[in-house]
C-alpha cells in the first residue's frame, strides 16, 4: 500500500519544477548525463541486440523448407459457425492460400 | 475581463464530447450492420467520424496547452491522474483475454485432442521472429527514454532522433507482426487456440498502432518546438502508454508464445 502511494507521488510529483538532484538513476549517478547514459544503451545494447535477432531469423528462414503439414479434417479446427462479411465469406482476413487450408482442405 | 482565482481549466464549451458519442454509436451500430446486413456503410460513417472527433479534440487541446497556457501544473497532475487511470483500465481488458488463454489452455478439453496446442495446430516458433518483436519493443523502450531525457536536457537534435527511432522500431514491429500473421499456419478460425491468439495478439497489435501514433504525433509537436525541458507532458503520457504497451507484450510473449507452445 505504501508503495502504491510512493508510486503515485513518483508519477504526480514531476508536474512541480524539479530541484537537482532529482530522483532517477541517471541525476544519482552523474549530473546530465541522462541522456547520454541512454543514448550509449540505444547503440551498444538495445540496437545490436536487434540486429542479433535479425540475423537469427534470417538465419532460420534460410534453411527452413517450407514443410506444409498434411490436411486432416479436424472437426475442432477451420470453424465456419458464420461467415465472414467479406469476399465468399470462407477466408479468415489474413488467409494465405499456400499455408491456410479452407475446411475442405488446401486450394492449391 | 476577470482572471480566475483558481489554478484549474474551465474548458469553453465544445461539441466534440456529444460528436464522440455520435460518432461511437454509429461505430458500433454499423459493426451489427456489417456483420448481420452485409452493408458497411454505417461503420465507415462511424470511423470517419471517429477520427475526425480525435483529430479537432485533440487539436483543441494543444491550442488550450501550448498555445493558451490553461495547463498549469494542477491541471497537469489531473492529466497524469487520468492517464495513470486509462492505462490502468486498459491492462484490465487485457487481464481478460489472458484468463481466456489460461481457461482454456491449462485444462484442455477432449475435443482438442487433450493437449495444448491443441492436435493439429503447429505454433509459432517463440525463438524466431517472435524473439526479434521482443528485442524491437525492448529497444524502443531504450530509445524513448532517450528521447525523454533528450528533452529534459534540452537536447533538440538527439530528442528528434532518439523519438524518430522509437517510431521507425514501433512501425518495423507492426510490419513484422503483419507478416507473422499471413504466414501463420493457423487462423483465428482454428478452435480456441486461433481465438486466444489472434485476439490477445491482435488487440495488443492495435494498441501498437495506437501507441506509434501517438509517438509520432509527439515527434511531430517535438519538431514545432511543443516541449519544454520542464514541461512536456504530452510526450510522457506517449511513452507511458509504449511501456505498458512494451509490457502486455512481453506477458504475451511469455505466456501464448513461449509457455504455449
Amino acid at each position: 500500500m505504501a508503495a502504491l502511494g510512493r508510486l503515485s507521488r513518483l508519477l504526480l510529483g514531476t508536474a512541480a519544477p524539479r530541484s537537482p538532484p532529482a530522483r532517477g538513476m541517471a541525476a544519482a549517478a552523474h549530473e546530465g548525463g541522462g541522456a547520454r547514459m541512454w543514448k550509449t544503451l540505444t547503440f551498444v545494447v538495445a540496437l545490436p541486440g536487434v540486429a542479433v535477432c535479425m540475423l537469427n531469423s534470417y538465419l532460420k528462414a534460410q534453411h527452413r523448407e517450407h514443410e506444409r503439414p498434411e490436411f486432416v479434417p479436424y472437426t475442432h479446427l477451420r470453424i465456419r459457425t458464420k461467415r465472414f462479411p467479406w469476399g465468399d465469406g470462407n477466408k479468415t482476413l489474413f488467409h494465405n492460400p499456400h499455408v491456410n487450408p479452407l475446411p475442405t482442405g488446401y486450394e492449391d | 475581463m476577470a482572471h480566475q482565482a483558481h489554478s484549474y481549466h474551465m474548458v469553453d464549451p465544445s461539441p466534440w464530447p456529444i460528436f464522440g458519442a455520435a460518432a461511437a454509436l454509429l461505430t458500433t451500430s454499423g459493426l451489427t450492420m456489417w456483420f448481420h446486413y452485409n452493408t458497411p456503410y454505417l461503420l465507415i460513417m462511424g470511423l470517419i467520424s471517429t477520427a475526425l472527433v480525435m483529430l479537432q479534440w485533440w487539436r483543441d487541446i494543444v491550442r488550450e496547452s501550448t498555445f493558451q497556457g490553461h495547463h498549469t501544473p494542477t491541471v497537469q497532475k489531473g492529466l497524469r491522474y487520468g492517464m495513470v487511470l486509462f492505462i490502468t483500465s486498459e491492462a484490465f481488458f487485457f487481464l481478460g483475454f489472458f484468463w481466456a488463454f489460461f481457461h482454456s489452455s491449462l485444462a484442455p478439453t477432449p475435443e482438442l485432442g487433450g493437449q495444448w496446442p491443441p492436435v493439429g495446430i503447429t505454433p509459432l516458433n517463440p525463438m524466431d521472429v517472435p524473439l526479434l518483436n521482443t528485442a524491437i519493443l525492448l529497444a524502443s523502450g531504450v530509445t524513448v527514454t532517450w528521447a525523454h531525457h533528450s528533452i529534459m536536457e534540452a537536447n533538440r537534435k538527439q530528442a528528434i532522433q532518439a523519438l524518430a527511432l522509437t517510431v521507425l522500431l514501433g512501425f518495423y514491429f507492426t510490419a513484422l507482426q503483419a507478416m507473422e500473421y499471413y504466414e501463420a499456419p493457423f487462423s483465428i478460425a482454428d478452435g480456441v487456440y486461433g481465438s486466444t491468439f489472434f485476439v490477445a495478439t491482435g488487440f495488443h497489435g492495435l494498441h501498437v498502432i495506437i501507441g506509434s501514433t501517438f509517438l509520432l504525433v509527439c515527434l511531430l509537436r517535438l519538431i514545432k518546438y511543443h516541449f519544454t525541458p520542464k514541461h512536456h507532458f504530452g510526450f510522457e503520457a506517449a511513452a507511458w502508454y509504449w511501456h505498458f504497451v512494451d509490457v502486455v507484450w512481453l506477458f504475451l510473449y511469455m505466456t501464448i508464445y513461449w509457455w504455449g507452445s
